[in-house]
């Protein structure tokens, strides 16, 4: 254990996690496997994918808490790990509906019109 | 005791207000005194915030090409994204967990009932994200029959707003845990928000002495039903004119065709 651990996040349900490094490392490169399966050049996989590097290259680099937090700019690092966990759902899903590729069905005419 | 009490606190109040309503007069008084402003309070255009919004709505759009059909930012610099039926649950989840957006709050859940469209029913989204200060409006659309996913599963503050959407207009919601009324009296027939339900609607309901029991009867209003004929001599909407006839077409070859 590097240091003091906060005694509370402060938040309701959110407990202090012990180990966020190894946490999070895990979470993401759960993420990045996950986006290798959809096609290079979907959007979603470029922008999620440069996103998640950067941040697991902070990860990897800083080994205090609260300089991690403020440089990965997300709120505590306990937000931080939730928000990864959201996002790997959420690739794991897009991998199923595929919303990279092109539009299903075009409006009807005069659909999104306004006024009238 | 209790009598001169209540009477001290009702004096203490009422000579409170008076102090109040007293000294925020005389504050008016000297702000009108004060300020020689004569332009009128019209909000200035944030082009920054407009412009950031706009690059947002286009991030969005790159994302998830398959089910959003347009993106629009207002002239209140409120961001509109209008998806297919379909992508209600994908464009949801997309925006409640990706980490750029994080719209983890639902804070509304309406209709829009426009009967000269095909659908009718324009099924209108907002979400909030804490993390990013900013709000954005999702709108999809439906006609009477088809139903719409819920976005229960994906945000649980849906489930009492998809109600009063089913039970206003008539939308049904597939796969919503409870979809019953919400709003409307136990028996009622009918979606009172349609813009074709009449706004004192098709029954009242009366205490009927002889029977013992409250009954619904066919509406009976005091007063014939007056029309008006609210048209304005001035256009209402200038900046939104049609262009009055395309000129028409010409293959090459064709002789022009005369005018009348």
């Amino acid at each position: 254990m590097a240091g003091l651990l906060k005694k509370t996040t402060g938040l309701v349900g959110l407990a202090v996690s012990h180990s966020p490094h190894e946490h999070l490392s895990i979470l993401y490169s759960k993420i990045l496997a996950s986006l290798e399966g959809m096609p290079r050049d979907a959007a979603y996989r470029k922008y999620t994918e440069q996103l998640i590097s950067e941040r697991f290259d902070h990860v990897k680099a800083e080994a205090d808490v609260e300089k991690l937090e403020k440089k990965l700019n997300g709120g505590q690092i306990e937000e931080v790990i939730l928000q990864a966990e959201c996002e790997l759902t959420l690739s794991r899903k897009m991998a199923e509906w595929k919303p990279w590729e092109p539009l299903i069905e075009e409006p009807p005419p005069n659909q999104w019109k306004w006024p009238i | 005791m209790a009598a001169s009490l209540a009477r001290l606190v009702r004096g203490g109040l009422g000579r409170g207000y008076n102090l109040a309503r007293s000294s925020s007069l005389q504050q008016q008084q000297s702000r009108q005194q004060s300020s020689t402003e004569t332009r009128p309070t019209i909000r200035p255009s944030d082009a920054v915030t407009h412009s950031q919004l706009s690059a947002f709505g286009e991030y969005v759009a790159e994302m998830m090409p398959k089910y959003i059909q347009q993106v629009e930012v207002t002239c209140y610099n409120e961001l509109e994204v209008m998806i297919h039926p379909d992508g209600v649950i994908p464009v949801l989840t997309f925006l409640k967990d990706h980490t750029n957006t994080q719209f983890r709050i639902m804070t509304d859940l309406t209709a829009v009932d426009v009967p000269s469209r095909q659908n009718r029913f324009e099924i209108v989204y907002h979400l909030l994200s804490m993390r990013y200060n900013s709000r954005i409006r999702i709108k999809t659309y439906t006609d009477e029959l088809s139903p719409v996913d819920s976005a229960v599963p994906v945000f649980i503050a849906a489930n009492w707003y998809e109600r009063e959407v089913w039970d206003m207009f008539g939308v049904f919601f597939a796969n919503h845990p409870d979809l019953r009324r919400i709003l409307t009296d136990y028996g009622f027939e009918g979606h009172p928000l349609r813009k074709d339900f009449p706004l004192s609607g098709y029954v009242e309901v009366r205490y009927d002495d002889e029977l013992k029991r409250v009954v619904a009867e066919p509406v009976e209003l005091s007063q014939e039903f007056r029309k008006f004929d609210l048209n304005s001599p001035w256009e209402v909407f200038p900046a939104h004119r049609e262009p009055k006839e395309a000129a028409a077409k010409l293959e090459a070859g064709d002789a022009p065709s005369e005018k009348k």
